[in-house]
């Protein structure tokens, strides 16, 4: 049997088994075992089959997987040619096979490249002979032809252009050729082929014909199937529908008609795909071309923004809108007149009965065209403000003014991009108003009545705005705008409504980015003026310090405001101010270090800031008696330090450890009273230490140290949490992990030592404390779990704050941190969740319902803190025990606590887990109803004798949920209705719309808040059951 | 609701900024400094309130502070943000609610429990038709949201309205306004308005 014959008994059932059968020819033929010609032979009675098309079709087939597998070469230049005309010969006068004949023609264009003689013949034998394409039922068919007409038109594209210039009648069949083509990845072929004459040939005389092949489509409405393979989008296709429409201006005078009737579909994505088409046609075709229809696009655009739809649609209009301007921004002087006009003319109109949504619309407008390029803002500058400050003028209504003001500061808004994106502005049309502008918005911001708070912002925003545009004010008028906000900042004292200091001081930092030499050499020297060397009281140098402090986030005025404070704060310990003034410049120098914009230097601090400002204050407590030290200075101190030093190298860091700060260490040493007195400092120092710097035996003193302290049991409720703060830091940081038990034993702060026979307060909380250090770290998981359960073992007798004290141990600390080279273990939270869940949950279950207590507050004070995606797997075994902690009798402050974090919990598990919640539904209600429920009212008449009035002697805290608790609980219940299925809660409506009436009497606003919106998600409920 | 044939085409809308809040007009005394943040960590101190007194309720929740009433800023956010049946803007930014306009009665006795709550409407244009409308949206609203110790009176402000006293004699008729409340059409219309509403 010949190969055609094997191939031929293949093929249609084992489509591989027939490419093989092909392979074993084309491999023949390399080895010369087959000669080209006897093929040809062996193929002619079936490629010429007359009574069976698919036999026919099947040995083209062949002659095409024969040539795809064979190598370069084997073929002389003269086969191939053959071979070439052999196909095209046969393609005249039968069609069948094709794709297949596309196939074989491709083969052998890569087998060597033809030239342009024969590429014309190609394309015109298909153009002539496989008119119209559709008339291929395949798919796969027409692919093959299309990749083929593909590949013309990237190779031979010079070929095909002479072709079609000598012959006119080549387009006509070459667009028929594509009429009706449905398969989308046809269409990406056929979509990009029509864009080669469209941007390429002289298509004058078929302009119509070709626009109308592509527009057809339009817009695409194309939706992949779910597992689509070709991975298709539509917006594949949308992109190179835009492209062929867009490539040649030839096709303008249909296409902007076309889209703008478009334009009036009710389809918003049609609208969008339209908005995208104007732009792309705008910016490819000709800017005379654009010319011709500027006016007719303005007139149909605009209504997209005057009579906004949707945001998105308004800002693709306002961009189609810039982009015509663009176009004529360059030397189309007489164009760009001619779009601008009506522009202008209409925003005119529309500011006359501002403020309204026209006006704020045309305002819009404004600033897109405006930003299109610097001449185009000069023209619009030169036709709308005249008008603009003539209505100003005419009118005393502050809101119309207030209107006219934001179309202006659109307008300048326009400048303000152009020179941030590097444009070199145009300003002398601006200038020749620059002066009414300023004058106007100075009025506005400094005599308008404080109420007119809108008014007196959009001037604000216009004053930065003008000072912001290079070249446009005068020094002199720079100064006076700078003094007139420095003056809003200091002397206003409006409270309440009307109080836009806070804007004013944002006003001023934006200000001192864009002229900062005015804001320095006036702004700040005028407001150090408020800031006496020793004020008289207390309040009058907050806001102004305050404000200072808040300019400081603007780089360039940053060393100008820290210097000024420091020097301040010496001349306060000069005069000897008031603790509370020098505290108040300390944190006002610390805030400025912690968000302002300090200089920086190899990706840190400037290392110079700490010696400046860090070093004089630790010198002040290092000379001072251990009975005098100030604990809030300390504290302030200590955090300066440690954010000035703890980005510092490991070799500056060392310097100071063992040069200006090692009398700390030493002190505390050798001084037990000053571990005390200094442990504010000590502990932001360490936490800014890199953990190579530091002497190991110095921790370990340390900690023995505290430890000591701590069991002593003498001090405030404020130091004993630095302590045992201090304690999980130096143990996180310098412990190593390796011999962490025996470590700890040397510093007599062994857990298991610690813990043994009924053990102290102190003893419990510092256990926690170094059990968190060592979660955190995340290397010592045996000592870990060991110390764990240590404290497990405590529950079943520790009071109520001591169970409630177990979630210090997850309780997120901002020091213990990587920025303060803390070993923070990833995975920490999972392991503990894993460890403690367990066993908390055994204990609940067998612990009779009057010693549960220790057991829920425990577990809910480690549950608060572990993020929802961790515990959301263990929901199922988790709510009944939540829902437990919600019965915690409301007397105990512990309870009260613990209330709203798992509250929030249940409102993640409502928002992402209903259904886990749905089989609890009755007692969730009834539990979120008794924790919502308001205080009882006092009776009007005898309010005095009731025992609210009485605080002070220590009976029973109120006997409700505080209204953190009844606010969250309402939030709760309000996802129900919505989350949980309907026929879960509908049988509950009508009694929690009862039970929460009296919710809407709540003795707190914001519960009620929440009431009125729960009680409104309920009865939504009803009115749906009746549709 | 005829979209294409509004009462008013292009009403003048209040700026957001100029509305009146309950923030602005809280005390300046009670504004925390900026530097509180700094020295305050956020973290708990469990520590602390056992070792001083294990009975320490440091945390009685301002529970004794002194109630805070219901107040004719909170009616006001209650209905400034009902959108309008014909812009979707709210009622607040056309300036038809208006803080001044509305009134709490204290009971008059000290033997009553009742409050009245009186709001008065400035419609857009003299003769918007859809005065009933927005008039019963309020008093739906408020009846939804106020406790029942407090009675409502809805009414259009004096001179804003062509025909002010029928649509007022309409809102405070309780059978009408019941009546009213059967019709599903105007219903929808009135939970679209409310549906604005947090």
């Amino acid at each position: 049997m010949s190969d055609i014959q094997q191939y031929l008994y293949e093929v249609d059932k084992h489509k591989a088994a027939a490419k093989d059968v092909a392979q074993n020819s084309a491999r023949k033929l390399e080895s010369k075992e087959l000669k080209l010609i006897n093929l040809i032979t062996d193929l002619e009675p079936y490629i010429n089959a007359k009574d069976d098309a698919g036999r026919r079709s099947n040995s083209i087939a062949y002659l095409a997987d024969v040539l795809d597998a064979v190598s370069p070469r084997v073929l002389s230049g003269q086969e191939r040619r053959l071979l070439v005309d052999f196909i095209l010969n046969r393609l005249e006068s039968d069609t069948e096979g094709t794709g297949s004949s596309a196939r074989a023609l491709l083969a052998l264009e890569r087998l060597g490249k033809w030239d342009s003689t024969l590429a014309q013949r190609v394309l015109q034998t298909f153009a002539d002979h496989a008119n119209p394409l559709k008339q291929f039922k395949l798919q796969s068919e027409r692919y093959a032809i299309l990749q083929l007409i593909d590949l013309l038109m990237a190779k031979y594209r010079t070929a095909l252009q002479s072709l079609h210039d000598s012959d006119q009648n080549l387009l006509p069949s070459f667009i028929a050729l594509f009429e009706g083509e449905k398969d989308p990845r046809n269409l990406m072929i056929v979509f990009s082929v029509l864009q080669v004459p469209l941007a390429e040939w002289d298509v004058h005389a078929y302009a119509r014909d070709l626009f109308d092949a592509v527009f057809n489509y339009f817009p695409i409405t194309f939706k992949p199937p779910p597992d689509d393979p070709y991975g298709i989008t539509a917006q594949d296709l949308k992109d190179r529908l835009k492209g062929c429409i867009a490539a040649s201006g030839e096709c303008a005078p249909y296409a902007f008609p076309a889209l703008l009737d478009k334009l009036d579909s009710t389809a918003m994505n049609t609208k969008r795909d339209v908005l995208h088409t104007i732009q792309a046609c705008v910016v490819s075709y000709e800017p005379k071309t654009v010319n011709l229809y500027s006016v007719t696009l303005w007139d149909a655009l605009k209504f997209e923004i005057l009579a906004a739809q949707e945001e998105d649609l308004v800002n693709e209009a306002l961009k189609a809108l810039a982009l015509i301007a663009t176009a004529f921004s360059t030397g189309m002087d007489g164009p760009l007149t001619a779009y601008l006009r009506p522009i202008v003319k209409e925003c005119n109109e529309h500011l006359e009965d501002a403020p309204t949504t026209q006006s704020r619309a045309a305002g819009r407008i404004l600033h897109a065209v405006s930003s299109a390029a610097p001449v185009v803002a000069d023209r619009i500058v030169k036709g709308i403000l005249p008008t603009l400050f003539t209505l100003f003028k005419s009118s005393e209504s502050i809101a119309k003014r207030r209107g006219l003001i934001e179309v202006l500061n659109e307008i300048l808004k326009a400048y303000i991009d152009m020179h941030a994106s590097g444009d070199a502005l145009i300003v002398e049309e601006l200038k020749s108003h620059s002066s009414d502008a300023l004058e106007v918005m100075l009025r506005a911001a400094v005599s308008a009545p404080k109420a007119e708070v809108s008014f007196r912002l959009a001037s604000l925003n216009g004053l930065v705005q003008l000072t912001a545009i290079p070249k446009l004010l005068s020094d002199e008028e720079v100064e006076r705008t700078v003094d007139a906000v420095t003056d809003m900042v200091l002397n206003e004292h409006t409270t309440g409504h009307g109080d836009i200091r806070g804007e004013a001081i944002a006003a001023l930092t934006e200000m001192a980015h864009t002229v900062p030499q005015t804001v320095r050499s006036k702004a700040i020297p005028a407001m150090m003026v408020d800031l006496p060397d020793s004020p008289s009281d207390d309040t009058s140098y907050r806001a102004t310090l305050e404000a200072l402090a808040r300019l400081s986030t603007e780089t360039e005025i940053f060393d100008t405001i820290v210097v000024r404070l420091k020097s301040r704060l010496n001349a306060a310990r000069h005069h000897q101010a008031s603790m509370s003034y020098q505290h108040a410049l300390l944190l006002a120098l610390l805030y400025a270090f912690t968000y302002g914009s300090p200089l920086q230097e190899d990706g840190a601090v400037r290392s110079s800031y700490f010696g400046d400002y860090a070093e004089p204050p630790l010198a002040l407590i290092k000379e001072a008696a251990p009975e005098s030290r100030d604990s809030a200075e300390t504290e302030i101190v200590g955090r300066i330090t440690n954010i000035l030093l703890r980005s510092q190298t490991p070799h500056y860091q060392s310097t100071v450890y063992r040069t200006s700060l090692q009398w700390l260490i030493d002190e505390q040493r050798t001084k037990c009273a000053s571990v005390q007195s200094l442990a504010p400092l000590s502990l932001h120092y360490f936490a800014a230490l890199r953990p190579e710097v530091v002497e190991p035996t110095d921790v370990h003193n340390l900690l023995k140290t505290l430890g000591n302290l701590l069991l002593d049991g003498t001090n405030t409720d404020a130091s004993t949490s630095v302590l045992l703060r201090h304690i999980t830091l130096l143990i996180n940081k310098f412990l190593p992990a390796k011999s962490m038990q025996a470590s700890l034993q040397d510093a007599e702060l062994d857990v298991t030592r610690l813990l043994t026979s009924s053990p102290t307060q102190q003893q419990i909380h510092i256990s926690l404390a170094i059990t968190k250090a060592l979660i955190l770290l995340g290397k010592t998981s045996a000592l870990t779990s060991t110390y764990l359960h240590l404290l497990l073992d405590l529950l079943p007798t520790a009071s109520a704050p001591t169970a409630r004290a177990f979630a210090t141990l997850l309780a997120p600390d901002a020091l213990l941190s990587k920025a303060n080279h803390c070993a923070i273990s990833p995975l920490h939270k999972q392991r503990t969740f894993a460890l403690l869940t367990q066993p908390l949950l055994a204990s609940l279950k067998i612990a009779e319902p009057s010693k549960k207590q220790p057991y829920l507050l425990a577990l809910a004070g480690i549950l608060q803190h572990i993020p929802y995606t961790v515990l959301q797997p263990s929901l199922p075994e988790l709510v009944p025990p939540l829902l437990q902690v919600l019965d915690l009798p409301t007397s105990q402050s512990t309870a009260q606590d613990v209330k709203p974090p798992i509250l929030a919990i249940l409102e993640a598990a409502l928002l992402h887990d209903p259904d886990t919640l749905s089989e609890h539904a009755s007692s969730l209600i009834s539990r979120l109803l008794t924790c919502a429920s308001p205080p009882p009212k006092p009776k009007p008449v005898s309010a005095a004798s009731q025992p609210t009035v009485t605080p002070s002697t220590t009976t029973a805290p109120p006997p409700v949920n505080s209204a953190a608790v009844r606010a969250k609980a309402l939030q709760c219940l309000t996802l129900l209705p919505t989350h949980l299925k309907r026929e879960v809660v509908l049988p509950f409506r009508r009694q929690i719309i009862r039970k929460l009436v009296p919710s809407l009497d709540d003795s707190k606003r914001s519960v009620r808040t929440e009431a009125v919106k729960c009680r409104g998600a309920w009865m939504g409920m009803e009115e749906e059951a009746a549709e | 609701m005829d979209t294409d044939n509004k009462d008013n085409p292009n009403p003048t809308i209040l700026n957001a900024s100029d509305l009146p809040t309950r923030q602005r007009d809280a005390h300046a005394a009670k504004r925390p400094s900026l530097f509180d943040a700094l020295t305050q960590d956020a973290y708990p101190n469990y520590a602390t309130t056992d070792l001083s007194s294990p009975e320490a309720s440091d945390d009685s929740d301002s529970e004794s502070d002194p109630r805070e009433e219901i107040d004719e800023q909170e009616i006001y956010d209650l209905i400034s943000t009902i959108s309008d049946p014909e812009h979707p803007t709210s009622l607040a930014s056309l300036a038809v609610v208006n803080l001044p306009d509305i009134f709490i009665t204290r009971p008059a006795s000290s033997t009553s429990r009742l409050s009245t709550v009186t709001v008065l409407l400035t419609p857009t244009t003299a003769h918007c038709s859809l005065g009933t409308v927005i008039g019963l949206a309020v008093r739906v609203r408020l009846e939804q949201a106020l406790p029942p110790r407090f009675r409502i009176d809805v009414q259009l402000k004096e001179g804003t309205h062509t025909t002010a006293d029928a649509v007022n004699k309409q809102l405070a008729d309780k059978e009408r306004v019941a009546a009213a409340m059967e019709n599903g059409t105007l219903v929808g219309v009135i939970r679209n308005m409310l549906a604005t509403c947090e």
